[in-house]
């Protein structure tokens, strides 16, 4: 991407993310969104987002691929990994190659080895006062490391993510940062749950599922996490989600 | 990173014994007591029909906190428990912090030495799995760390009681173990419970016990029981284990 075309959409994408956060979001909603622009800005072939529960393990809440290898990889790196080294010092993680990885993260760099698809990946702090709450990780299926100013947007883009996880619901009195965290991990699997119930009612995949649950909630105006407690709890229709179509665009 | 909390250590080290509903809630409640600086704890769980019932009080205190609420239909852990969210009172003197409940707040100045009250959820997904109730018989609310360690101990305590539930081996000695912290957050066991809870016609909480319970059957890694799931080479039906 050139220059001048890519600082039109980084423009793009924070007055979006912005516009975003001035209603009533569903932070789940914002944190997919967020990682579809780690994707489409910082030229990622797979970016995902961990947040930490508290029992201090992190745990996946939001992937730009649904596929389960990208998830797998992910998902490991609760045990290690380059985001459990980014979370635990608080300090963006660069590997420009997998080479490297193997004697740092032997579980991990298997895994990714086993993908096959990437060769360097990245890692990028959400910070709160010193500390992290989680962290963001970029893959790239060719090695080398990521420029500064690409690193420096990650970096943007993974404060938002931290503003956003904070000023959720932020008016609601005495609420603070660790139940806000918890709230956003709990709407996870409860996302997570429902597209189950809309894959397995519709017989789609599992991405086409959430698409539809996306969109039912952004066109109502509803929240995704009230959207798929009703779909879990029977009070909606997977069939009443609405026809299939082209994915709304972010 | 921060530093776990102690009773967030605390319950991530408890071993499987053996341990019914009761003895479970009564070893977290106690966990509290010891690391959180409260006088006393409670747990009331959801039973699998709705109705709400103490599982354990550390004292007659924690315990007469509860029946209070039964009784009059009201109160902070009414509250948590239908919100699904923590309400925190710093002191049950001050009426600004009781107005949503002022009969049960007035019951318990009246009735009990208790100043601070404390209702957290235990949570899973959209599940309501009960709520763990602290007191301290002086006013203040708790201090950062253990506001974190509280609920860092709730999170994990929701899992121990989830695990516990969806057991699939409940008569054997920690035989079904915990649901531990990484295998009980994967993404694709959700997804999986979302398709066996629509292939059954059940609840989540079930479904996760359909999983385990084949997982365990056929000595498999629940993981890869979701998998098959999610990848449609398995489907559950009313007669299969």
């Amino acid at each position: 991407m050139s220059g001048p075309a890519r600082e039109h959409r980084v423009g793009q994408a924070f007055v979006a993310l912005a516009d975003t956060l001035v209603d009533d979001y569903d932070i789940i909603d914002l944190l997919d969104q967020l990682v579809g622009h780690c994707v489409d800005l910082l030229d990622a072939d797979a970016a995902g987002l961990l947040l930490a529960d508290g029992g201090g393990q992190l745990r996946l809440v939001a992937a730009s691929s649904e596929d389960a290898q990208t998830t797998e990889l992910l998902q490991l790196q609760a045990d290690e990994g380059p985001c459990l080294e980014s979370y635990r010092t608080v300090g963006q993680v660069r590997v420009p190659d997998l080479a490297e990885m193997s004697a740092r993260w032997p579980v991990f760099a298997a895994a990714v080895q086993r993908a096959g698809a990437f060769r360097s990946v990245h890692a990028i702090p959400l910070r709160l006062r010193g500390q992290a709450i989680g962290a963001l990780n970029l893959f790239h299926g060719v090695p080398g490391a990521l420029p500064e100013a690409d690193l420096a947007l990650g970096q943007a883009l993974a404060d938002v993510a931290t503003i956003g996880i904070l000023s959720e619901r932020a008016v609601r009195r005495g609420e603070v940062l660790t139940e806000q965290l918890q709230t956003a991990l709990n709407s996870r699997v409860v996302v997570e749950q429902a597209k189950g119930v809309i894959a397995q009612r519709l017989g789609l995949p599992m991405d086409a599922a959430f698409d539809r649950l996306r969109r039912f909630a952004r066109a109502r105006n509803l929240r995704l996490a009230e959207v798929a407690r009703r779909v879990v709890a029977g009070e909606l229709e997977p069939a009443g989600l609405g026809s299939r179509g082209s994915r709304s665009p972010q | 990173m921060a530093e776990l909390g102690t009773v967030t250590r605390a319950l991530l080290g408890m071993v499987r014994d053996g341990d019914d509903e009761r003895a479970l809630a009564g070893r977290i409640c106690r966990a509290c007591v010891d690391g959180l600086d409260v006088d006393g704890a409670a747990i009331s769980l959801f039973t699998a029909h709705d109705s709400r019932q103490t599982l354990w009080a550390t004292d007659a205190v924690a315990e007469l906190l509860e029946e209070l609420q039964f009784a009059l239909g009201q109160g902070a852990c009414m509250e948590a428990a239908t919100t699904g969210r923590p309400v925190l009172v710093a002191d049950v003197h001050r009426p600004a912090d009781t107005v949503r409940w002022p009969i049960f707040a007035a019951a318990v100045v009246d009735q009990t030495p208790v100043r601070a009250l404390f209702a957290l959820p235990l949570q899973w997904g959209a599940v309501n799995l009960g709520v763990l109730d602290l007191y301290r018989a002086t006013p203040g609310g708790l201090s950062d760390p253990q506001w974190r360690d509280a609920r860092g101990a709730v999170d994990t305590a929701a899992l121990m009681i989830l695990g516990l539930r969806t057991d699939p081996d409940a008569g054997v000695d920690g035989a079904g173990g915990w649901l531990d912290h990484t295998t009980g957050h994967r993404a694709e066991i959700h997804q999986a419970t979302g398709m066996v809870l629509a292939q059954l016609g059940i609840g989540p909480t079930d479904a996760l016990a359909r999983l385990r319970g084949h997982a365990f059957a056929h000595q498999r890694p629940l993981i890869d029981v979701a998998r098959d799931v999610v990848a449609r080479r398995m489907v559950f039906t009313e007669d299969m284990i």
